[in-house]
């Protein structure tokens, strides 16, 4: 049996914000399309849908359930092609444009067009510290996650910490949910708030939502400690106590906590784009790397096009707004709107891009995690979770020979784990730089398929002997 | 960048050239080597590590029959850990075809001088008890095993540290210029020169003997492979189809490598590859076909890898013809398995012995004449 083919003008992968408002963009534009998302219901990360019933009656005066509510009717009302619950695993470039692997129920599908844009999103960062893989510390994106979800958090005593916006939101949602945090550890200073207030202001309703968390937060009596990280954690099975450390003075306090949240930031999730071959670039506020592309979101590779944080972390609003360039540029570019359309209607959405630029810029600079405190991971610190790789089996490494990751990998089995190095790659490569002061392209790994772990059964289905093409026998 | 003089020039970092530089250091030359990238990143460290004689050529048993016994002593002569894991091996047949070949390819190696022989699908069980049991007939040979490619690079690099070797990696020799007394390597910033030199290029050696002005085809075989998460144990032996074209073995922490010469795509001029879907669910499918509780893992990680072949899949191991002191060395079908003892011959020769088992000169291989040689010796 060889695997369903599904063939469209256009490809859309990731039904978040941009994804979604590309979908949409270009099959009003009379393109036939088909959007994947990994999700049940789409609406990515931030606008993600509720699944419990106690998400689902919880009040929605969120604005991000708002905005993820309305991007859900609009899909189900123009009756977009939408594949969900279904991981995409390979991208390759063929002669009349791309494949898209996909599994899902119906098992592998294989989705065609001569163009595809990718809206992948992004990863949580988490600063590695000695104890970060107990069980008990979760990332602030997956607090996030599980409060629109399911409107819970685990934990009693708990911690959130880390850096950017991230922190006040899920900090005020658990003072909400009557989980009140011991500590809030926050690496900015009231100075790199106040530079950010600026750019926070340009969007006065998210500006007033994080007022109102920090009263919340405040009326709650939360210490909040700036300027302070954890330096490490302790607990066999489960998480017992964080440590804090001043960035100032060096000075430490251990706490007892059961939960910990953690977060430092984002990187784009860009696997679709390296395996395609597109160009990269360095973000300069973010301080990771982004896939190239033009103010439409065409990128080196032509026919493939980028949209929300893999192109840079800007998050959800300007996210939308990227979206429907992209998919509008598709429509375009397939020949189904004409260059005057496309200018008209491009005209609302670059508006708000540059409206929004400095509300991103702001919390993109708050969650920018510096090299050299990931470089500073004392030797004990695990970096790769999945082969139980700590810094000093890289420091040895590097002192070896390995002058790059993927000599490192072949030296240590880092990132040959199921996560497939998308957590460690990116710390790995900061100990790289700092010991070797390597350039970036020797700090990427090279890009392997599939891009998810893939369930045996469901790659290969049902088959029998006579369908596998065995080329044939090498000479005796 | 100093142009002192060395013994040996080898040109090719991967676990032929490495294995000559190593032997021809401890012999007391003098002995740079050089790689465009790192050592063992190629073929020599992304193969599937497979240590096997069921997909080796049958003139070749005899040099990877002492190769294997090569890798398992590794720690005695190369002083590092490969990951060598020493264990029976099965090649399975499951149509009447199959089993032709099976017993065609059982004969010739087991005239060759491997232990190979025929069993009935009840013995392959015992011995394998996670076997499809539809098998009509396998051959089982005693020697067989594997080691974690991936790990050559780091443990050739300790070897050769400590025999003094000088290693220049990401040093790509763009020139050879025979001088009379030796050869000028011309690199991207300068030069280096050598009394000999070894061509240890893999796939690239097609290129290297252009700059010699020779012309020796080498087929670029793009092979894939794919890896499962770690597993509970499922397996103990390597294990093979009748036509080769599956390889498969769990390594001591778990994973499953999937290989058997699948083709991704790629180019050796510009050093790309990579995997495709096709060969991917193929291979796959052939593996759980061999092993049906593989239907149960998750598959982690596709990659690639250039193998290089002669026009008759013989290696190239020998004097250049025409060019004193000019070596060649490579370009063997499933070449990871006899490399150190291929270049163990080869080496004796060039420190002016005779070699323990013969060569493979390329003379048969050459097919355009040589450079008037007047001007080579400019």
């Amino acid at each position: 049996m060889t695997p369903r083919t599904e063939i469209a003008d256009l490809i859309v992968i990731g039904a978040g914000p941009a994804g979604a408002n590309a979908a949409l963009a270009a099959h009003n534009a009379g393109l036939k399309v088909v959007l994947v998302d990994e999700a049940a219901q789409p609406g990515g990360q931030v606008w993600r849908a509720p699944i419990t019933a106690k998400a689902k009656q919880s009040p929605v005066k969120d604005i991000d359930r708002k905005m993820g509510d309305a991007l859900r009717q609009q899909l189900v009302s123009a009756n977009i092609h939408i594949l969900t619950d279904t991981q995409v695993w390979s991208a390759d470039r063929q002669p009349e444009g791309f494949e898209v692997g996909t599994i899902g129920e119906a098992g592998t599908v294989f989705l065609r067009a001569p163009r595809l844009i990718a809206a992948p999103g992004a990863y949580e960062r988490i600063l590695p510290f000695p104890g970060w893989t107990i069980p008990g510390v979760f990332g602030l994106a997956a607090a996030t996650a599980l409060l629109k979800a399911e409107k819970t958090l685990p934990g009693r005593r708990i911690i959130v910490a880390g850096q950017g916006p991230l922190l006040i939101a899920v900090a005020a949602q658990a003072v909400a949910l009557g989980l009140r945090p011991v500590a809030i550890v926050d690496a900015a200073s009231r100075a790199d708030w106040a530079k950010s207030l600026a750019g926070y202001a340009r969007q006065p309703r998210q500006l007033a939502r994080g007022m109102r968390w920090m009263a919340q937060l405040t009326r709650a009596r939360v210490p909040y400690y700036r300027q302070h990280e954890v330096s490490s954690a302790t607990g066999a099975d489960s998480l017992a106590g964080v440590t804090l450390r001043s960035l100032k003075s060096g000075e430490t306090r251990t706490i007892d906590v059961d939960t910990l949240f953690v977060g430092n930031g984002l990187t784009p999730a860009d696997e679709v784009f390296r395996l395609l071959g597109a160009d990269q670039e360095p973000c300069p506020i973010s301080g990771t790397q982004r896939v190239v592309c033009d103010e439409l979101g065409r990128c080196s590779v032509p026919g493939l096009y980028a949209a929300g944080d893999a192109a840079g972390i800007r998050g959800a609003l300007p996210a939308l707004h990227q979206g429907r360039i992209a998919g509008l540029a598709a429509a375009h570019d397939a020949g189904a709107l004409s260059g005057a359309a496309l200018s008209a209607a491009l005209a609302s959405s670059s508006r708000a891009l540059t409206q929004l630029q400095p509300f991103a810029d702001a919390s993109c600079r708050l969650m920018r995690l510096s090299g050299q405190r990931v470089a500073a991971a004392p030797d004990d610190t695990i970096i790769c979770r999945c082969e139980d790789v700590r810094a000093g089996d890289i420091r040895k490494a590097i002192n070896q020979g390995a002058v790059d990751i993927n000599q490192l990998k072949h030296f240590t089995r880092l990132g040959m784990g199921p996560c497939q190095g998308r957590i460690c790659a990116v710390n790995a490569a900061e100990i790289i730089r700092q010991e070797t002061g390597a350039a970036v392209n020797s700090t990427r790994l090279t890009p392997r398929g599939p891009i998810r772990p893939l369930e045996t059964a469901q790659l290969i289905g049902e088959f029998g002997y006579s369908d596998i093409p065995i080329p044939k026998p090498a000479p005796l | 960048m100093s142009t002192e003089t060395c013994d040996l020039a080898v040109i090719g970092g991967g676990v032929h050239g490495a294995s000559v530089a190593l032997f021809a250091a401890r012999a007391g030359l003098r002995v740079t080597l050089f790689d465009a990238d790192a050592l063992c990143r190629a073929a020599s460290g992304t193969n599937a590590g497979t240590l096997t004689m069921q997909m080796t050529r049958a003139a070749l048993i005899p040099y990877a029959m002492e190769a294997h016994k090569m890798w398992t002593d590794a720690s005695r002569w190369l002083g590092h850990d490969v990951g060598v894991v020493a264990c029976e091996g099965l090649s399975l047949a499951f149509t009447e075809r199959e089993e032709q070949i099976l017993s065609d390819r059982a004969t010739a190696r087991g005239a060759a001088g491997a232990p190979i022989r025929l069993i009935t699908p009840e013995e392959t069980l015992k011995i394998e008890p996670n076997a499809n049991p539809g098998i009509r007939m396998a051959s089982h040979c005693a020697i067989d095993g594997y080691a974690n490619a991936y790990l050559t690079g780091i443990a050739f690099r300790r070897a050769l540290l400590e025999a003094g070797v000088t290693i220049r990696e990401y040093t790509p020799v763009i020139g050879l210029e025979p001088t009379g007394q030796g050869y000028d390597l011309k690199l991207r910033d300068g030069k280096a020169s050598a009394r000999q030199i070894v061509l240890a290029g893999g796939v690239w050696l097609e290129p290297m003997m252009e700059m010699l002005g020779l012309r020796l085809a080498i087929k670029t075989l793009v092979n894939q492979l794919a890896v499962t998460e770690r597993a509970a144990p499922l397996m103990r032996t390597v294990v093979c189809i009748a036509s080769g074209l599956l390889s498969l073995k769990q390594f001591p922490h778990g994973t499953v490598v999937i290989g058997g010469g699948w083709q991704g795509t790629g180019d050796r001029d510009t050093n790309s590859h990579r995997a495709t879907t096709e060969s991917m669910i193929g291979n796959v499918r052939l593996a759980v076909h061999a092993i049906p509780r593989l239907r149960q893992t998750r598959i982690v990680r596709s990659w690639t890898g250039f193998e290089s072949e002669t026009a008759d899949a013989l290696p190239a191991l020998g004097p250049i013809p025409g060019f004193e002191g000019a070596w060649i060395c490579g370009a063997v079908h499933s070449g990871y398995t006899s490399a150190p003892y291929t270049a163990h011959c080869l080496t004796q020769a060039i420190l002016g012995g005779e070699p323990d088992m013969p060569l493979f000169p390329i003379d048969r291989l050459l097919t355009a004449p040589l450079r008037d040689p007047q001007r080579s010796t400019h």
